[in-house]
């Protein structure tokens, strides 16, 4: 008889494992989530948007929450776009405060995971998933790390219905599980990088121009990343700033860049000099981002087993949802568990329900309109480099345009557009890009 | 059997810390809390003599809510009972009102069944002061033995322990009549990989709460910020010591050197 006997095992606790958790424990199941940082949210990274919508579908009285996950609710987002000599903004005032909110996942995930402690999972942290318990083409549980008790030292195995692999981007266990065969490519992964910066008491605000209650969310394209595709985001925390950069890998690669190197550059400039002056970073970390599209994604089910989250590729870089889809991915297991346990059937061919909530849902959609993101970018890298330095170039000229014959101004504005891309250049993206979204 | 009392504490973790050039006191905003390294030699003695000796482990702390974090880890270490004494009242003590609210804890807890082991960290690494044991001891009126750095044998039978404790010049062996206090080395005892069951449970944990007004009576005046006649004058951070110039003899030829020294003494007015 084993010691450890559980309904559902989840593997990794980020958003995904966690909400499908919150989802088991709410209807009964007995689940166990074994997280191997010291705690949930110890080990993991993301730039720093969390959505209101997504979080209410596990949390329904957030964000009345106390104490509360989130930094500050987002109330005015938009892009940056950087030259080498200054920024264009582009800024909107949200409709509503609540949409968005920026966050750390140090302590949102912790917060998940006391809210999912208290609906009746039980966790195991600092602890690793060292491989199934396989039976006949079926995975029947986990074996991990841990002694089993204090009188037999042997690693801990842990029956199970189904097991959840949440693990994230590095899908080792996807890959062990069978639902994967290979690994990925450079150009198939983003890595980010991210510093949390503490300015002087008070500074935030004022330089931001935000009261104690706003927020400011935004992208950057160009300079930023040195032109490589990619992009830069700078949110606004309580009292820090997340700054930070994802680049493909196979452009970092490719140029020799340590990841480090090019946030230090970021900073260097005269902009983002002046902005965080007297600032002090707190925090420095680097994740990988899985890009591999809808057809590098993995077999999301298999016999007695589910994957949820990036570890299932779940990450729409274009529209910044990642720990939104996280959320979603979460509850579709739950449903398709839900439904495995009604049947009483635990094999492929009730698991697959998974997959086909997961193919009705703008999730999937979104990844099929963007199955090409990555050569998309990668072939078009001029549009990170070119336009935003167009753009700055242009705006200089048009905001200092007084004391002259503003035709001569507006002559001079074509100039730049026919010298840095050209008339048919530009339609040619404009095309390429409308072609690519419809 | 050995029944045993382990008190813990939880302090923020020294190596991220850091100090207000200004004012000269510690940033403590957004430095994580961890246990006392010393009090987690302490808890992984008490959980080898468990396994080996069957028995009891009672774990306690004085602090704010969030120390309930470290009474959790106590329990991945099998820890029994967790008991976390939080009171607005309690804050502020210094070693003197720390060691009377643990001791007459500890009276209160061993009415029925008295301790035989009551194991301290050495020091906590956020004041290095290293008086709360001893002081517990005194109020307790039995032995203690500080920095002890290896636990040789106890007889359960005629009630005694050997133990090794770092002296300054050397090591002393000692032999104590339980019960005994014992301030914990890090050499003690290495971190148990525990067992998934302890993690499990661990999270789940919930401490009993021991407040100002009971269940242990308190002489108030003797409690907190009142009952601690230490004031802090000053604090400052230390000035770095200039490093000494090392010459390598097989390099610079040594009357050069010497010729060197001279200078520096004379420019300084000591020759």
């Amino acid at each position: 008889m084993n010691k450890y006997l559980y309904d559902v095992v989840i593997i990794g606790g980020g958003p995904a494992g966690l909400s499908t958790g919150i989802k088991l424990a709410q209807k009964g199941l007995k689940t166990l989530l074994i997280e191997r940082g010291r705690f949930c949210g110890a080990k993991n990274l993301f730039g720093g948007v969390v959505y209101t919508s997504s979080i209410k579908e596990i949390v329904p009285e957030f964000p009345e929450v106390d104490p509360s996950p989130v930094e500050r609710p987002v109330t005015e987002e938009g892009y940056f776009f950087l030259s080498k000599e200054g920024v264009v903004k582009i800024l909107h005032t949200k409709k509503r405060a609540d949409e968005s909110f920026t966050a750390l996942r140090a302590k949102f995930d912790a917060f998940l995971s006391e809210y999912a402690l208290k609906k009746g999972i039980d966790l195991a942290p600092k602890t690793k998933v060292i491989d199934f318990i396989r039976n006949n083409g079926f995975i029947e549980g986990v074996i991990v790390d841990r002694p089993t008790s204090f009188e037999d030292p042997s690693p801990a195995t842990i029956k199970a219905k189904v097991v959840v692999i949440a693990e994230g981007v590095n899908r080792l266990l996807t890959e062990k599980a069978g639902l994967v065969t290979k690994t990925f490519e450079p150009e198939e992964v983003v890595l980010a990088v991210k510093e949390v910066l503490q300015l002087p008491k008070g500074e935030l605000e004022a330089r931001f121009g935000l009261s104690n209650n706003q927020g400011l969310a935004v992208e950057i394209f160009g300079e930023i990343t040195k032109g490589l595709p990619g992009t830069g985001f700078l949110y606004t925390n309580k009292t820090t700033i997340s700054f930070g950069i994802g680049i493909f890998l196979k452009s970092l690669m490719d140029l020799n860049l340590k990841p480090y190197e090019i946030l230090e550059y970021a900073k260097l400039h005269p902009y983002f000099r002046e902005l965080f002056k007297g600032s002090e970073t707190l925090e420095y970390g680097a994740h990988l981002i899985p890009e591999w599209g809808i057809k590098g994604l993995p077999k999301p089910y298999g016999n007695g087993v589910l994957v949820v989250g990036d570890a299932a590729g779940l990450v729409n870089p274009l529209f910044r949802e990642g720990t939104n889809l996280a959320i979603y991915s979460g509850l579709m297991a739950a449903e398709a568990i839900f439904y495995a346990f009604e049947k009483g059937d635990f094999t492929e061919r009730s698991l697959r329900r998974y997959e086909e909530l997961f193919k009705d849902s703008f999730i999937y959609k979104d990844l099929v309109m963007l199955k090409d993101l990555k050569t998309f970018l990668l072939s078009n890298s001029h549009l990170f480099q070119v336009y935003p330095e167009m753009i700055y170039d242009i705006c200089s000229l048009y905001f200092s345009a007084q004391g002259r014959y503003k035709r001569d101004v507006i002559r001079e504005i074509f100039g730049i557009i026919k010298k840095k891309r050209g008339y048919w250049g530009i339609l040619r993206d404009f095309v390429k890009i409308g072609r690519f979204l419809w | 059997m050995l029944n045993i009392l382990v008190s813990i504490k939880q302090v923020p973790d020294t190596t991220n810390i850091r100090i207000n050039p200004e004012t000269g006191t510690l940033i403590r905003e957004g430095i994580p809390s961890i246990t006392n390294p010393y009090d987690v030699v302490a808890l992984s003695l008490a959980c080898e003599l468990k396994q080996r000796y069957g028995g009891k482990i009672t774990v306690i702390t004085m602090g704010p809510p969030q120390a309930k974090a470290s009474l959790r880890e106590a329990v991945e270490f099998g820890a029994d009972r967790i008991i976390l004494l939080c009171d607005k009242k309690f804050a502020g003590a210094d070693t003197l009102a720390t060691s009377y609210t643990l001791a007459e804890t500890i009276k209160f807890l061993q009415k029925d069944d008295p301790f035989d082991l009551l194991l301290f960290g050495k020091q906590a690494i956020d004041g290095d002061t290293a008086q709360v044991g001893p002081g517990v001891a005194n109020r307790l009126n039995i032995p203690v033995i500080t920095y002890v750095i290896k636990l040789q044998d106890i007889d359960l039978i005629n009630k005694k322990i050997i133990v090794h404790r770092k002296i300054e010049r050397g090591v002393e062996v000692l032999e104590a009549s339980l019960p005994v206090l014992l301030t914990c080395e890090k050499e003690l005892c290495a971190t148990p990989f525990v067992p998934l069951e302890q993690v499990i449970k661990a999270t789940k944990a919930e401490p009993e709460v021991f407040t100002a007004e009971g269940p242990v009576i308190f002489t108030r005046e003797k409690l907190g910020l009142k009952g601690s006649p230490t004031q802090v004058k000053k604090v400052f951070t230390p000035e770095l010591k200039k490093q000494g110039k090392i010459y390598n003899l097989e390099e610079v030829p040594l009357e050069k050197v010497i010729e060197e020294i001279i200078g520096v003494l004379k420019e300084k007015g000591l020759l």
